[in-house]
């Protein structure tokens, strides 16, 4: 059977089961990079420049893992999924970008998406892709329908049920991901709730981001996310704030973090890299739209390839204060 | 006389500060760290005991700083806390009406944004350390003056030459050049200054609002130069307190006396015996996984006291058996 790898990295969080269900439905085997660690940070990281940003060097490191693993390489060029609202360009040329740094890699299948071509133009794109798997279009377009089924059922767990990605990948695939769990299961979430916002590809790598969804369950609070909103919430909050969007994704950073900060959780932490263009100027709209508000406390949090975890967890800690003692301080006053 | 010890370990100094039952400042002390914050603390329980009197009862002991787990488990801390709200805590104390507090360190720096005696936001300075005090005197160092002679020097410029201060390595390379062309010193360090204030206002006090009283403290509140090129930048007065280098470990026993407060239970303090107390550090390589995360451990006698520094929870805290 041939095998498809997939890295477990930047867009694998929001579309895994759709990838998965269509090269299972044409006849392949799909294969998953395990969970980031140190060496694949390392091993992608020094196949470019230092100045590339933090996910792609993961990315590079998961293709590097896979490499030997699978047949092909998976490797999709998302350039835009609402029209006239275009990718990162590390997005537009990953499969390029990879094919240049990694050319010991598997021959990479790569698709175009963009929808501002019009339907046709996608159509024709799954078409080309699938027929690598087989010469009938029929098939083709049952695995599609098969595969944004799955999508679908994926995008409902995550809204309907509050999972996170991992959680509803789990739940779906009946295998349990590959994740460290702690014994005695999580302590009730009973001190408050933070919400989280930013791209699936930190919020759920526990590696770069030192397991931030587990240190915060561990303090007591429940943690919400991005992937917990619907498309249509999370859209008008992000047309409430700024309008029109123009970045891909960006909904997960602006549109996620003005409802939650109108929802009444008690924080909002943003999380970023390092020289990300894009979110250093929506991370900073959401900021200043929590100055404004002031209802509730907002951080954000920069991720980088520091291997020591002090720093991070300072912030939060402070962070957790501020809310509690916040708290603490309106209770008083009340009484 | 009932006590409360709080221990500020940071990356540059070490600071101790003993407050009795109405939060009185009874004695403090502040040496460097040299890279050694076991010894240092154990240094600094030495010097401090024959300046408590006889009668002393440690009621709670607090440790904060970026060391602060690591000292927490040499003096039995019953509270370890995050340096940013112990000084809050502290300046708040002090200063119950501040709005904006300045902290620069030794390696990083922090500004805390306070309205109505909370803590409503606040920065540190991300990836990287320029304008913090180790550059200070870094460039102190090159220049053959003490700390203390660069930050009266600053004060006697009349025409501050303009330094680049996004970035220490531009900053120094400005420096030289502009020493190079026949600039006078106390120009070129008072332009560099303000260039740190205004790096510092620019990174750390991005989207910050900055209102006063503004109180500023940490170990570069001591050059009077900085002093002045904030008070320039800002427009304003900005206050520097007393024992504004101390503020972190005040705020730790502040914390500690309000948290023991509420308990029955005594301060699991080790007392001050462990000054002579043998520890010894080591690391190690944990295989379980692929990260193989540096785990490090402090032992005594043989005998593992704390690991630390794994990614998840295999090695974290104090082994039980």
């Amino acid at each position: 059977m041939t095998k498809i790898g997939i890295p477990r990295a930047l867009l694998y969080y929001q579309y895994y089961p759709m990838w998965k269900t269509f090269f299972e439905e044409l006849g392949a085997e799909v294969v998953v990079s395990p969970p980031t660690t140190q060496v694949m940070l390392s091993s992608g990281a020094s196949r470019v420049v230092a100045d590339t940003c933090l996910p792609v060097k993961v990315f590079l490191g998961h293709v590097l893992c896979l490499v030997g693993e699978c047949d092909f390489m998976f490797i999709p060029a998302i350039r835009s999924v609402k029209r006239k609202i275009y990718n990162c360009s590390k997005l537009l040329g990953l499969p390029d970008m990879t094919k240049a740094v990694i050319p010991e890699s598997p021959p990479i299948l790569d698709i175009d998406i963009d929808v501002n071509k019009g339907r046709r133009d996608l159509y024709q794109a799954i078409y080309q892709l699938g027929r690598r798997f087989t010469w009938s279009p029929f098939k083709v377009r049952q695995a599609s329908l098969a595969a944004w089924q799955a999508h679908l059922n994926y995008q409902q767990l995550m809204s309907r049920y509050g999972l996170t990605p991992p959680q509803a990948i789990e739940r779906i695939s009946g295998t349990p991901e590959a994740e460290p769990k702690t014994p005695s299961g999580n302590p009730t979430p009973n001190l408050g709730t933070i919400a989280l916002i930013g791209h699936p590809y930190l919020l759920y790598d526990e590696h770069i981001n030192y397991r931030l969804v587990h240190w915060l369950e561990q303090a007591h609070y429940k943690v919400l996310t991005p992937e917990m909103l619907t498309a249509e919430e999370l859209e008008s909050a992000t047309a409430r704030l700024v309008g029109r969007a123009r970045w891909t994704y960006e909904d997960d950073v602006v549109g996620a973090g003005e409802h939650y900060l109108e929802s009444g959780v008690d924080g909002v932490i943003g999380i970023m890299t390092f020289g990300c263009g894009p979110d250093s100027l929506m991370m900073d709209m959401v900021r200043r739209r929590a100055a404004k508000l002031r209802a509730t406390a907002f951080m954000s949090l920069t991720l980088e390839e520091h291997t020591a975890k002090t720093g991070v967890v300072t912030r939060l800690e402070a962070f957790l204060d501020m809310i509690s003692r916040r708290k603490r301080r309106q209770a008083e006053v009340c009484v | 006389m009932e006590t409360y010890l709080g221990i500020d370990v940071g990356s540059v100094t070490t600071k101790l500060a003993v407050l009795d039952g109405n939060d009185e400042l009874v004695t403090y002390i502040y040496l460097p760290t040299q890279g050694k914050p076991i010894e240092m603390v154990q240094q600094c329980l030495k010097q401090i005991k024959p300046q408590l009197p006889e009668d002393v009862n440690i009621r709670g002991v607090a440790t904060t700083g970026s060391a602060r787990y690591l000292a927490g488990v040499i003096v039995g801390a019953d509270l370890v806390k995050n340096e940013i709200t112990s000084h809050a805590v502290a300046t708040l104390q002090y200063v119950p009406q501040v709005q904006t507090i300045i902290e620069i360190g030794g390696q990083d720096s922090k500004i805390i944004i306070v309205r109505d005696g909370v803590v409503t936001d606040f920065g540190m300075n991300t990836v990287c350390a320029a304008g913090t005090g180790s550059f200070l005197d870094h460039q102190a160092l090159r220049l053959n003056m003490s700390i203390e002679e660069f930050a009266r020097r600053a004060l006697d410029s009349n025409t501050p030459v303009r330094i680049a201060g996004r970035c220490t390595v531009f900053a120094e390379s400005d420096m030289v050049h502009k020493q190079q062309m026949g600039h006078r010193i106390e120009d070129i360090i008072y332009g560099l200054c303000q260039a740190l204030v205004r790096n510092y206002l620019n990174n750390v006090g991005l989207g910050k609002e900055i209102k006063p009283p503004i109180v500023f403290q940490g170990g570069v509140a001591f050059n009077q130069g900085i002093v002045k090129a904030l008070q320039e930048e800002l427009g304003t007065e900005v206050i520097v307190l007393p024992h504004h280098e101390v503020m972190g470990a005040i705020g730790a026993a502040l914390l500690v006396h309000e948290g023991m407060a509420g308990s029955n239970n005594g301060s699991q303090f080790k007392g001050f015996g462990v000054s002579e107390v043998k520890y010894h550090t080591s690391s190690f390589e944990c295989k379980a996984c692929p990260n193989h995360c540096e785990i490090a451990q402090l032992s005594v006698g043989g005998q593992a006291l704390a690991r630390w520094g794994g990614r998840c929870d295999l090695w974290e805290g104090s082994p039980t058996s």
